[in-house]
C-alpha cells in the first residue's frame, strides 16, 4: 500500500489556483522528488502534505489513513498527521540546545526522559553529532544546521520525511557531499521521503521517482531515467538536463521519426532527423530538442549533420565546452580537445533528438 | 480554522473593552440627562448647546490653528534632524539619538510646568533677560508660544518615522544615481526624498492628530490668556453647570472623535503605503554616510539649539524650582536653595500614595498589560481570518480616544455597570483605563516582535506534534521573551509619565503623580507640583536607563 497518496489535490492562495489538481503515490522505503521552477507549486504541495497548508479539494492520506478529504470535510491539523518535516532555512528552534531540538518530539509524545536521552543520542550519532549535543544552533556551522533538522525529524521514527530544498542552503562543494550521505542516510535506514527540489540534478540523485510539476499541475512522474531519457513534453526535455534548441518547420514524417529543416537551413544542408514526440503536421512549425552531450564534433558533412562557425571554446577542466552560431541558431557542444577557430561539423544522431 | 474558539474569545472580550466606553458615550449624547438619572429622554439639545456655544468654536478653531502650527514646525524639522543623524557624519550621533527621543517619554504638563517656570512671566530665564532688554522678549502663554512648544517637543514623533524610514534607503540607490551623473543635492531631492516623503506625510497625518489630542499643554500654557481647545473645552465643562453636565461633555467627545477617527484610518492606510519603497529593511542595507565638511558645526549648533529649547530649558526649569524655597523679582537664587518641598510632600498622605500607585502602575501594572497586550496579538498571530481584520479595526477605536476621554468613558462604564461600583474607587479602574487607551501602542510593540519570528520556527514545532498552545509556550513566547521585556521597559515609562487617563478617575485611592499634576495646577501649588514633577521624570530617567543599558529599541 502507499506510504502517503495525493489524490487530485486543489489548493488556492491569496486568490491564485497554485495546485490544479495534483494526484501522486508514495511507497515505502522510496524517495519522491517534487521538481519544477519556481513558482510551480512544489513546495505549497509539500506544505499541504504537512498539514501546513489547507486544499480546497482533493484528498490527502497517510498509509491508508485521510488526513485531508475536502469531501469528508477531514482536516488533520499539522500536528496530528505525525510527519517529519525539514525546512529550507531548517528552522531549528535558537533558544533551544541541539539535544532539546531534537528531543522536543519525543517529549510531545510522552517518552520518558530515560527513553528521550537514548534515543535522541543514537540519532544524533546517526548524523555524526554526538559531540554537538550541548550546543545552541548558532554555534553550528549550516551543514551541521542542516544534520540537526534531520534528526528533529527523523527521531520519532515518522513513517515519511518531508524535505523542502534541503540543500539549497549549502554551498557548492558541501552541497554535492551532502547529497550523496543524504541518499546513504535513506537508503540504510530505509526512509520514505518527499523531497522538494528545483535542481533536476538534486533530483535525480537523490529520488527513486521525481514528479515534474509546472503550473500546479503534474507535467511528467516516472524514474530519473525516464524523466532524463525519455520526455513526454517540450517542457519536461528543456528542464532536465542542459540541452540545445532548434527551432524549425517539420518536412518529412516516417514511423516514429521526422524530420526538421532547422530555421535559415541552407540548398545543399541535409534536413535533420529525430524522434517525434506528440502529433504534429508536417509542414508546421517544430522544435528539436537535444543534450549537449549528445552532440559529437564530426569530421566532415553527413546525415544529420550541420556546419556551423565555431564562437569561442571554453575549458570546463574535465572537458571542453563548445559554442557555434549560425544566423539565429546557437549550439554548444561538449569535446576533449580544444577546436580551431572556422567552420566545423556536428552530428546529431536521430535517437537523441526529440521533436515537439 | 481548527481551534478558533481561544482566539475568537480573545477578540470578543477586546472588542467589548473597547467598544463599551466609546458606545455608553455615544448613548450618553442623544439624553438630557445622566445615564443613571431616574427619569432620562432622548433629545438632540446637548448637540444644539454644544455646536451653538461660541467657547467651543474657539476651541474647535484654536485646536486647529495649533495642530496646524506645530506640523509645520515638527516635520520639517524633525526631517532634518532625522537625516542629520542617519545619514551624515555628524559628531556624536549615536549618543544623540536617546537624547531626541527623551521628550517622547516626559510628560507634556512637566514640559509645560518647566516652560512656566523657567520662561513664564516671570521666570528664571525670563527675569534676565527683561533685565537685558528692558522687556521680556517672548511670551510662552499665547496661541504663538503654545504652537512653538507643542511644535518642538513633538519632533521627536516625526524623527522616529522619517530616520527608520532613512535606514531603509540603501545606499546603493543613491550611488547608482552619483554614478549616473546626479551631484549630492539632486540625490537628495530626486532619490532620498521621494523614498521618505510617505514617511512624513505619515508624521505629519500623526503630529496633526496629536496636535488635536493636546490637553496638557494648553492647559498649562493657553488657560491664563483663556485660550481653550478641544480637550481643554471638555475638561473646563466639568463643572460648567454645577453639577457635571454628563451629556455636554458626551456631545465634546463625539465630536473629537469624529475629528480624530478619520485622521487615525488615514494614518494606517499611509502607514501601508510607507512600506512600498523600503525596498531592504534592516541590516541588509549598506549606507555610506554623507560627510558634512565644515556644515557639520551648524547642523550640531542645530541639534543643540533644538535639544536645549526642547529638553534643557524645562527640566534645568522644573528641576531648579524644586529646590528654590521661592522666586520672583528681586530673589537672588543663592539664598533661596531648599530640600523642604521634597520633605514637604511626606505630609500629604495622597501624595505619597500617588507616587506609590504610579510605581505599582507602570511595574505591575505594566507587566499585566503586556501580558494582555501578548494575549491578544497571539490571537491574531498568523491567522487570515475576518476576525483579524476586526481586531485590527477594534485597535484603531481607542487610538482614537483621547487620554481623557478614555478615562472619562471608563468612569462612566464603572459607574454603569452595576456590580463595578466598588472597583472605581481601586486602581484596577485607572490600570483597565491605561490598557485601553495604550492598546494601539501595546500590540505594536508585540506585534513587530512576533514579525521576528520565522513562520518556520512555528511550523517545525507543529509538524513534530505540537499543538497551537504548545507552539505558543514551546516556542513562540520564549523565542519573543526579549522583545516582552523591551515592551514592558516602554510601558512603563509609558504608563508613569500618563497624566490624562487618570484625571477623571482621580479619588482616594487612586492618586497617579500625572493626575495629582493637573489637579493641584488648579490650586497653583508650584513647590509640590515641581518636586513631583523631578520625582516624575527620574521614574522615567530609571526606566530609559534601563531599556538603553538592555539594548530595547525606543521606536515601537
Amino acid at each position: 500500500m502507499a506510504e502517503l497518496s495525493v489524490e487530485n489535490v486543489r489548493l488556492r492562495l491569496g486568490g491564485m489556483e497554485i495546485l490544479k489538481g495534483v494526484s501522486m503515490e508514495l511507497e515505502r522505503g522510496q524517495v519522491v522528488a517534487l521538481l519544477g521552477p519556481s513558482g510551480s507549486g512544489k513546495t505549497t504541495l509539500l506544505r499541504a502534505v504537512a498539514g501546513l497548508e489547507q486544499p480546497f479539494a482533493g484528498r490527502i492520506s497517510l498509509g491508508g489513513r485521510p488526513v485531508f478529504d475536502a469531501g469528508a470535510r477531514i482536516d488533520l491539523p499539522a500536528e496530528k498527521r505525525n510527519l517529519g518535516l525539514v525546512f529550507q532555512s531548517y528552522a531549528l528552534w535558537p533558544h533551544r540546545t541541539v539535544f532539546d531540538n531534537v528531543a522536543y518530539g519525543l517529549k510531545l509524545r510522552g517518552v520518558g526522559s530515560g527513553e528521550i536521552r537514548q534515543r535522541v543520542e543514537q540519532v544524533l550519532g546517526q548524523i555524526g553529532l554526538g559531540q554537538h549535543a550541548g550546543r545552541f544552533p548558532h554555534q553550528l556551522s549550516g551543514g551541521q544546521q542542516q544534520r540537526v533538522a534531520l534528526a528533529r525529524a527523523l527521531v520519532y521514527s515518522p513513517p515519511v520525511i518531508l524535505l523542502d530544498e534541503p540543500l539549497s542552503n549549502l554551498d557548492a562543494k558541501l552541497r554535492e557531499e551532502a547529497r550523496a550521505w543524504l541518499r546513504e542516510l535513506i537508503v540504510t535506514l530505509h526512509l520514505s521521503a518527499l523531497c522538494v527540489t528545483h535542481d533536476q540534478v538534486e533530483a535525480m540523485a537523490i529520488a527513486d521517482r521525481i514528479l515534474l510539476l509546472n503550473a500546479g499541475q503534474v507535467e511528467q512522474a516516472g524514474t530519473p531515467q525516464e524523466m532524463y531519457g525519455a520526455p513526454k513534453s517540450l517542457f519536461v526535455a528543456e528542464f532536465m538536463g542542459a540541452n540545445n534548441r532548434l527551432d524549425g518547420t517539420l518536412a518529412e514524417r516516417r514511423d516514429g521519426y521526422a524530420a526538421l529543416a532547422v530555421a535559415g537551413k541552407a540548398q545543399d544542408e541535409p534536413l535533420l532527423w529525430g524522434r517525434m514526440q506528440g502529433e504534429r503536421a508536417a509542414g508546421g512549425p517544430a522544435t528539436g530538442i537535444v543534450r549537449l552531450e549528445s552532440v559529437r564534433p564530426a569530421d566532415g558533412p553527413g546525415e544529420n549533420r550541420l556546419g556551423l562557425e565555431l564562437v569561442t571554446s571554453m575549458y570546463l577542466g574535465e572537458r571542453w565546452e563548445y559554442l557555434f552560431h549560425r544566423g539565429p541558431l546557437k549550439v554548444r557542444a561538449y569535446g576533449d580537445r580544444e577546436l580551431a577557430p572556422g567552420r566545423h561539423w556536428l552530428e546529431f544522431p536521430p535517437d537523441r533528438v526529440w521533436l515537439f | 480554522m481548527r481551534t478558533s474558539f481561544p482566539r475568537i474569545s480573545v477578540i470578543l472580550v477586546t472588542a467589548l473593552v473597547v467598544l463599551a466606553p466609546l458606545g455608553l458615550v455615544f448613548y450618553q449624547s442623544f439624553l438630557d440627562n445622566p445615564f443613571f438619572a431616574p427619569k432620562i429622554q432622548f433629545t438632540l439639545s446637548a448637540y444644539e448647546y454644544v455646536l451653538t456655544d461660541e467657547d467651543f468654536h474657539s476651541a474647535f478653531l484654536n485646536s486647529l490653528m495649533i495642530a496646524t502650527g506645530m506640523t509645520a514646525i515638527a516635520v520639517p524639522l524633525g526631517g532634518i534632524l532625522a537625516f542629520l543623524v542617519v545619514r551624515t557624519d555628524l559628531p556624536g550621533r549615536r549618543w544623540l539619538e536617546p537624547l531626541l527621543l527623551l521628550p517622547v517619554f516626559l510628560s507634556p504638563v512637566v514640559l509645560a510646568f518647566g516652560y512656566v517656570v523657567a520662561a513664564g512671566p516671570v521666570g528664571f530665564l525670563s527675569l534676565p533677560a527683561e533685565a537685558w532688554f528692558g522687556f521680556v522678549p517672548w511670551d510662552i502663554y499665547s496661541i504663538t508660544g503654545l504652537v512653538l512648544v507643542a511644535g518642538l517637543t513633538h519632533v521627536p514623533h516625526v524623527y522616529l518615522y522619517a530616520s527608520s524610514a532613512l535606514r531603509g534607503v540603501s545606499s546603493d540607490l543613491e550611488e547608482a544615481a552619483r554614478v549616473g551623473g546626479a551631484g549630492p543635492w539632486r540625490v537628495a531631492i530626486d532619490v532620498s526624498l521621494p523614498m521618505v516623503m510617505p514617511a512624513l506625510l505619515y508624521a505629519g497625518v500623526l503630529v496633526f492628530f496629536l496636535g488635536f489630542e493636546l490637553f496638557g499643554l494648553p492647559l498649562v500654557l493657553g488657560d491664563p490668556q483663556g485660550i481653550l481647545v478641544m480637550s481643554t473645552y471638555l475638561y473646563k465643562l466639568t463643572n460648567l453647570l454645577g453639577t457635571p453636565s454628563y451629556q455636554l461633555m458626551a456631545v465634546v467627545v463625539v465630536a473629537l472623535v469624529f475629528v480624530t477617527f478619520p485622521l487615525v484610518v488615514l494614518q494606517r492606510t499611509l502607514l501601508r503605503q510607507a512600506g512600498k519603497y523600503v525596498t531592504m529593511k534592516g541590516k541588509g542595507a549598506r549606507q555610506t554616510p554623507l560627510k558634512l565638511g565644515g556644515w557639520k558645526w551648524l547642523a550640531l549648533g542645530l541639534l543643540a539649539l533644538w535639544l536645549v529649547a526642547t529638553v534643557v530649558i524645562p527640566l534645568a526649569g522644573i528641576g531648579l524650582r524644586s529646590v528654590v524655597s521661592s522666586w520672583g523679582r528681586g530673589v537672588t537664587l543663592a539664598d533661596q536653595l531648599t530640600l523642604a518641598h521634597y520633605r514637604d510632600l511626606w505630609e500629604y498622605p495622597n501624595l505619597i500614595r500617588g507616587i506609590l500607585n504610579t510605581l505599582g502602575i507602570g511595574v505591575i501594572g505594566g507587566a499585566l498589560s503586556v501580558a494582555c497586550y501578548t494575549a491578544v496579538a497571539l490571537a491574531a498571530h498568523r491567522w487570515p481570518s475576518r476576525w483579524v481584520r476586526l481586531l485590527d479595526f477594534l485597535v484603531l477605536v481607542p487610538r482614537a480616544m483621547p487620554g481623557l476621554v478614555a478615562g472619562l468613558a471608563i468612569l462612566w462604564i464603572f459607574l454603569f455597570v452595576p456590580g463595578l461600583g466598588y472597583l472605581k474607587s481601586t486602581m484596577i479602574s485607572v490600570w483597565i483605563a491605561y490598557s485601553v487607551v495604550w492598546l494601539a501602542y501595546g500590540m505594536r510593540l508585540i506585534s513587530s516582535a512576533l514579525l521576528q519570528v520565522a513562520p518556520e520556527l512555528e511550523e517545525g514545532a507543529r509538524v513534530v506534534g505540537a499543538g497551537p498552545h504548545r507552539v505558543n509556550l514551546d516556542v513562540t513566547i520564549p523565542l519573543i521573551r526579549f522583545g516582552l521585556l523591551g515592551s514592558w521597559l516602554l510601558i512603563f515609562m509609558i504608563f508613569v509619565r500618563e497624566y490624562s487617563t487618570g484625571i477623571y478617575l482621580l479619588g482616594p485611592g487612586t492618586e497617579v503623580i500625572g493626575s495629582l499634576l493637573v489637579s493641584l495646577w488648579g490650586t497653583g501649588d508650584i513647590d509640590l507640583i515641581s518636586a513631583l514633577s523631578v520625582i516624575n521624570v527620574a521614574m522615567v530617567g530609571v526606566g530609559l536607563l534601563a531599556a538603553l543599558r538592555l539594548g530595547v529599541r525606543l521606536h515601537g
